[in-house]
């Protein structure tokens, strides 16, 4: 039974892992994620990509509407921004990969902080409005603006490539994104440890209050919006590097709902919680195909119960927000509490 | 003694059975030909991939009811996609990773663009798909790809050919919806128009799915066009477009392209569609004129009305599993060059009635299809035009 962790030195407070348990299963988690696609077959490493890149992005919508309590529609806009940034790079320039979703965060964040002028102004409903028509300004600038940016066919563009090999299928992209991923949510999870974070959470707890502790509102909240838009951006460039196809229909307005439904679904304000929406999000539409693909008594059962599966999703979705308001997260936590305290307590 | 088991029983019983679902593989026969298919039975398109899965199941059991192909029987594989890219890549990668695929149908054109890539790489699988884009029609950047019909541009082709022989140096508008499938067509109509001696008076891009329509259509009344295009739509807004423009007196002549010609989608508004004409690479389910065994046949199987959408995926079926069945009488592995090769092979083949004349692929597409007009009063679509081959 463990009840708690005895802390005897400020460094040990605030270390993200604080004890040898935690460590023990974050280093079997680590070789389970390398290990995976030496066992896994091309469908579920194709959906391991997917799910990193979408980990990417909910964590940064987790910044900007879990830890700031800014809504925002438009995180699949900024992903946009990223996607096209890299396929023009790769296309036109020829940068190496990693620069080019560094740049690709850079120039998404440049848009986020536009976009975020509003939020000094406006809040909740109104400000999600004001990102819904960022998504669709951005929209018509990449179907209708200079040639270079391929109109409404848009860009097709090479893989990325690593010392003259190509990573084109999802096991070779699986080692740039697995990385990638685990330094952003390590990044945010640290981002939550300094002055930065504790500013964005005094924000969302109380606007006011914060600004009467000396936090300056406008200089956060666009940070919040920046820093969120560059993990859109980034996310976005792994996107477009993982279908090599990048259209302006490729980021509609209902691939930013599945991001805010990750981050409720999750449990927002929480690092756990983007990540468990993220795979849920991702991953139970794939699970009830799989079981639909088995009542093979049921004639046509694919065709039948498609639109089935789609509800069975939503109730889904709708149980969890009645049920458990505060995500898998803290579904999470409460099955660790029940093992730091049993057998005391069922 | 307890009668019922435990909750952690239950938990862990349920988990047990979802791993070995997830664990169990589907049973193939080893020499199965298989055709996957990412379908979209749900989401905007779901009308069609419906029927284009019936379509596939159909064709497959006739096949296989008369002992496959070459006694190897034929096996079809589809999901849902929800037409979703991300989901028809999953579906794709479930499908190959599970069956050894040797023909595939894709749900939409960044499908079909997306996946490019994997089908040059593997070399074992032809795509067909929902979709007529027009920049799929290159056999040099889709070379295991084809489209069973013309593609985008050659619809509209078919159009002018119509327009050019009936009324010459006509006016034409074209109304597109603001999309990848709606544009698509634009510069090579303009192109096309010029070397017929037509007049593209007016470009209208409108959302696919607009209400508000009357500015557009005042531009159309300023332009006074003989005949107005719309591409890139299904329905809507084709009908408040038609309705404003019959009540402010407007001559012009409406037309669409496939994905708006089918019978039933005017049904509910035939008063208004009366008169609509455009392209159809297919025969229509009710077409009884001539011989068409095939279409006899499924007029059994089905005895209610089949969409155009059910057409085009029986017509990919048989294009399929023609391509495999040349294949495998010339002794060659289903390679997709292999396959490819026997597809381009197709020359004056009989549809059985599926398309009116035999049809050739010289390349990508299925280069003809005629022009129909809607007549409000039978509802339905009648022949205007006799079949129209297009020459690249």
């Amino acid at each position: 039974m463990r009840i708690g962790a005895v802390h005897q030195t400020y460094a040990q407070a605030e270390a993200l892992l604080d004890t040898n348990f935690q460590r023990v299963m974050l280093a079997a988690l680590f070789a389970a994620l390398v290990l995976f696609p030496f066992f896994a077959d091309q469908y579920w490493i194709y959906l391991a990509c997917l799910v990193l890149i979408h980990i990417v992005s909910t964590t940064g919508l987790n910044i900007l509407t879990g830890y700031t309590g800014l809504v925002s529609l438009g995180q699949a806009a900024f992903m946009s921004v990223g996607a096209y940034t890299v396929a023009i790079l790769e296309i036109r320039v020829g940068t190496p990969f990693i620069i080019n979703l560094i740049l690709a965060g850079f120039v998404s964040a440049a848009v986020g902080l536009v976009v975020g002028v509003p939020s000094l102004r406006v809040k909740g409903l109104y400000l999600a409005i004001a990102t819904i028509a960022a998504s669709f300004i951005l929209h018509f600038l990449f179907a209708n603006g200079p040639a270079f940016l391929g109109g409404t066919q848009g860009l097709s563009m090479p893989p990325a490539r690593l010392f003259g090999y190509d990573l084109a299928r999802p096991f070779q992209l699986y080692w740039l994104f697995m990385p990638l991923t685990a330094l952003s949510v390590v990044a945010a999870a640290n981002l939550f440890r300094t002055r930065i974070g504790r500013a964005f959470i005094a924000i969302r707890d109380r606007d006011i209050s914060a600004e009467v502790l000396g936090i300056p509102l406008l200089k956060y909240k666009l940070l919040s919006f920046a820093l969120s838009s560059f993990y859109a951006g980034v996310a976005g460039g792994m996107w477009a590097y993982f279908f090599r196809v990048v259209t302006p229909e490729s980021f509609p307005l209902i691939y930013s709902v599945f991001f805010l439904a990750a981050v409720i679904v999750g449990g927002m304000g929480t690092i756990l919680g983007a990540i468990l929406g993220a795979i849920f999000m991702t991953m139970v539409p794939e699970f009830l195909k799989i079981a639909v693909s088995y009542l093979t008594f049921i004639p046509n059962a694919t065709a039948q119960l498609s639109p089935i599966r789609t509800i069975v999703f939503g109730a889904l979705i709708i149980g969890f927000l009645l049920f458990e308001p505060q995500g898998l997260a803290e579904i999470w936590r409460r099955v660790r509490r029940f093992f730091h305290i049993w057998p005391f307590k069922k | 003694m307890r009668v019922f088991p435990t909750r952690r029983k239950v938990l862990s019983y349920a988990a047990a059975g979802c791993l070995a679902l997830g664990l169990q593989a589907p049973a193939q026969a080893a020499d199965d030909i298989v055709i996957g298919a990412s379908m979209p039975m749900t989401g905007v398109f779901a009308f069609a991939g419906i029927a284009l899965n019936n379509a596939f199941q159909d064709y497959v059991k006739i096949v296989n009811d008369a002992g496959g192909i070459n006694g190897r029987k034929i096996k079809y594989v589809a999901e849902d996609t929800g037409y979703k890219v991300d989901n028809s890549v999953a579906v794709f990668n479930r499908i190959t990773s599970q069956e050894k695929v040797s023909l595939y149908y894709g749900d939409s054109t960044a499908f079909s663009k997306t996946i490019n890539a994997e089908l040059n790489r593997r070399g074992d699988i032809v795509l067909a798909g929902a979709s007529f884009a027009s920049e799929l029609n290159d056999p040099k950047n889709f070379p295991y790809q084809f489209i069973a019909g013309p593609d985008y541009s050659e619809m509209i082709g078919i159009l002018l050919e119509y327009i050019a022989k009936t009324k010459p140096g006509a006016k034409i508008a074209l109304v597109n919806s603001d999309t990848e499938f709606g544009r698509d067509p634009i510069v090579p109509t303009e192109k096309r128009a010029a070397e017929l001696g037509l007049k593209i008076v007016e470009k209208i891009a409108t959302p696919p799915t607009s209400v508000d329509v009357s500015t557009e259509v005042l531009k159309l009344r300023r332009a006074d066009p003989d005949y107005t295009i719309f591409h890139g739509y299904i329905l809507a807004p084709l009908p408040e477009f038609m309705t404003q423009a019959k009540q402010l007196g407007l001559k012009t002549k409406f037309m669409g392209t496939f994905w708006s010609m089918d019978n039933a989608i005017w049904a509910k508004s035939a008063e208004v569609a009366d008169g609509f004409m455009g392209v159809m690479p297919y025969r229509y389910y009710f077409d009884t004129e001539g011989k068409s065994p095939m279409l006899e046949k499924i007029r059994q199987i089905r005895p209610e009305y089949q969409s155009t959408g059910y057409m085009q995926g029986f017509l990919t079926a048989m294009l399929m599993t023609e391509a495999a069945k040349r294949t495998l009488d010339a002794k060659k592995d289903l390679t997709a060059a292999n396959m490819k090769a026997s597809l381009n092979s197709i020359k004056d083949f009989d549809t059985g009635g599926i398309i009116g004349v035999p049809i050739s692929i010289p390349g990508n597409t299925v280069p003809v299809g005629r022009v129909y007009q809607y007549d409000g009063a039978n509802k339905t679509m009648k022949p205007v035009s006799d079949w129209i081959k297009i020459a690249k």
